[in-house]
């Protein structure tokens, strides 16, 4: 058990990081908001902790903190112009935003390293920590969905005006949106600058974007199982198809369209929809034969 | 000086409005993001690439390359969107699948060209220079504007005045509707994957030119730049693509030569991000089109 740990324990790592960025994503996606803003998020928490880090005294721990407020800081007042837009321009906006960050990443030469990012962050972060934030994260995930803010963020994907004839007030639901997805973004984009020691913008390009995407929808988008799928698959893949040396990619993207081709909904939203469908046929057939037993008694 | 950056602006403007019309063009018939348009223009430049190292004429390579890529976004479409879209609600599936066909595409031409940055042999295009009124300007960039003008002319006139053209809009309207009117919907998502595919595959030519470089992941920087043109324009608008691919070429050319290199993508993101902000459907976005990719 321990000799499998440590063969795979950058996949499972990587896996952890993967799963608290799929969460940013799909909190997002979840309240009807098509941000690809976590690129950008996560870029800030982690330059945010890998400076602190580096060039001050201040604690670790606080300044994951500091990178997690500045990213949902961020996120907020990203939120207040955005609330405007809809759909594929809303993706396109924060997609502006993510390049506008990277940019100034490259650009600020003195303090972020340029293109070359900074190295030699403290590693002060290890597989149990990950693991004990996803749990968290996936704990308060876990309750926004039972809590009735996560059935309005439904509401709001599923049909946006009924909701606001509802009186949900849509603009502050999407600002919550964005300050959550911004948070947790931004605490595993600190978690990661303390995990993988060295980071430079070119982490968080097209490619960040692309993979965060991938693992939500592929996964599902609106259960807690569906970031979790997403990136098992993702972290999985690649060692499978590890034999196929220089066909591996040729042979993830079939993977991808025959996975999605057939499921959907994503493969974890498929599941979890699998077993409430299969419990409410067993109830109704509870209740049917509840009633049948009552009608015999009453006819006797 | 300034007119020649505009003159440079406005040629790799117009190769941005060839590579984003193929896009806009799909989202706004089928309402879906192509993510693996980006291979199909890389694609075009291999083929042509490929067929001229054979020793074919390179008009004859150009042609041929634009059929080929022609067929490989008819072939996207039946294996990547096909099924999908009967299910319906097909944005976000439709978003993975294309990356995986993109995946495929890009994997494929990295392993023909042992990821290796390939170059059009010396004298495939004749390499002269005019002086016209002061401006510098190369045999290259007078075809390239006015094959892309000639292109365009000829998409507007068949999306406006042929029958093609309006079941098209048709069907970009309403496809259900369209149907009962005895358009062949699918038909019309197989034409407009082949413009666009071939549209795209000529792009990847004159960029592969123009820059005498070709490489496997030569696709990824213009389909960032195909989503700021295609949603300043107007998703689906096939007039604000093009106002919108010569903005973002003269804007580029002008930000490369008078302001600090590094910030190049930070002002041309911000005049974006502006953009949105002031007409949140775009410049030529019709107001009451609801942009879809949220829904469930």
């Amino acid at each position: 058990m321990i000799q499998m740990y440590y063969a795979y324990q950058p996949i499972i790592d990587f896996f952890l990081l993967s799963v608290g960025f799929g969460y940013s994503q799909q909190i997002a996606l979840r309240a009807g908001v098509f941000s690809i803003g976590t690129a950008g998020f996560a870029a800030l928490g982690s330059y945010c902790v890998a400076i602190l880090a580096t060039k001050t005294g201040v604690p670790i721990f606080l300044t994951v903190i500091l990178g997690t407020v500045l990213a949902a800081a961020v996120g907020g007042l990203l939120a207040l112009p955005l609330a405007r837009l809809r759909g594929a321009f809303q993706a396109i906006a924060t997609l502006a935003f993510v390049q506008i960050i990277l940019s100034l990443l490259l650009y600020g030469e003195g303090f972020t390293g340029g293109a070359l990012g900074i190295v030699g962050i403290p590693r002060e972060v290890n597989t149990w920590i990950l693991l004990i934030m996803v749990g968290l994260i996936m704990y308060v995930m876990w309750n926004i969905g039972r809590s009735g803010m996560g059935r309005v963020f439904n509401a709001l994907r599923q049909e946006e005006s009924v909701a606001s004839s509802l009186g949900v007030n849509i603009g502050k639901y999407h600002i919550i949106a964005f300050i959550i997805s911004g948070a947790i973004a931004g605490l595993f984009g600190g978690l990661q600058s303390l995990y993988t020691f060295q980071i430079e913008p070119h982490n968080y390009g097209f490619h960040f974007i692309v993979n965060m995407l991938t693992i939500v929808i592929l996964g599902g988008r609106t259960t807690l199982l569906g970031p979790i799928m997403g990136a098992l698959i993702m972290a999985i893949l690649p060692e499978i198809a590890r034999p196929l040396a220089e066909n591996r990619q040729a042979v993830n993207g079939v993977i991808l369209i025959l996975v999605i081709t057939f499921l959907p909904n994503g493969v974890g939203d498929e599941i979890v929809f699998w077993f409430r469908r299969r419990k409410q046929a067993r109830q109704q057939q509870k209740r049917a034969s509840d009633k049948e037993g009552n009608d015999a008694v009453t006819s006797s | 000086m300034l007119s020649q950056q505009i003159l440079n602006g406005l040629v790799s403007g117009s190769v941005y409005a060839l590579f984003s019309l193929g896009f806009t063009l799909i989202f706004g018939v089928q309402k879906l993001l192509n993510f693996a348009h980006g291979a199909t223009f890389m694609a075009g430049a291999f083929i042509a690439y490929y067929c001229t190292i054979s020793g074919l004429p390179f008009v004859m390579a150009i042609g041929f390359s634009m059929l080929a890529t022609g067929l490989i976004a008819i072939l996207i479409d039946l294996i990547a969107f096909r099924t999908l879209r009967k299910r319906g609600n097909a944005e976000f599936p439709a978003l993975v699948s294309s990356i995986g066909v993109d995946l495929i595409l890009v994997s494929i031409a990295q392993q023909v060209s042992n990821t290796q940055v390939l170059n059009f042999p010396f004298g495939t295009f004749p390499i002269q220079f005019y002086d016209v009124f002061g401006l510098r300007i190369s045999l290259l960039q007078i075809v390239i504007l006015a094959t892309v003008a000639v292109l365009v002319a000829a998409l507007i006139f068949y999306l406006k005045k042929t029958t093609f053209g309006r079941q098209v809009r048709a069907v970009a309207t309403n496809e259900r509707a369209a149907a009962l009117l005895g358009v062949n919907a699918q038909s019309v998502y197989l034409q407009t994957f082949f413009i666009a595919g071939a549209l795209a595959g000529l792009a990847g030519v004159l960029i592969g030119l123009l820059f005498n470089s070709i490489q496997f992941m030569m696709g990824e920087p213009y389909m960032l730049r195909a989503f700021v043109v295609v949603v300043i324009g107007g998703l689906g608008s096939v007039q604000g693509a093009i106002v919108a691919s010569l903005l973002l070429g003269v804007t580029q050319s002008l930000a490369v030569a008078y302001l600090p290199s590094g910030l190049t993508d930070a002002i041309i993101f911000g005049l974006l991000f502006l953009v949105l902000l002031v007409r949140p459907n775009g410049l030529f976005g019709d107001i009451n089109a609801v942009a879809g990719g949220t829904r469930q």
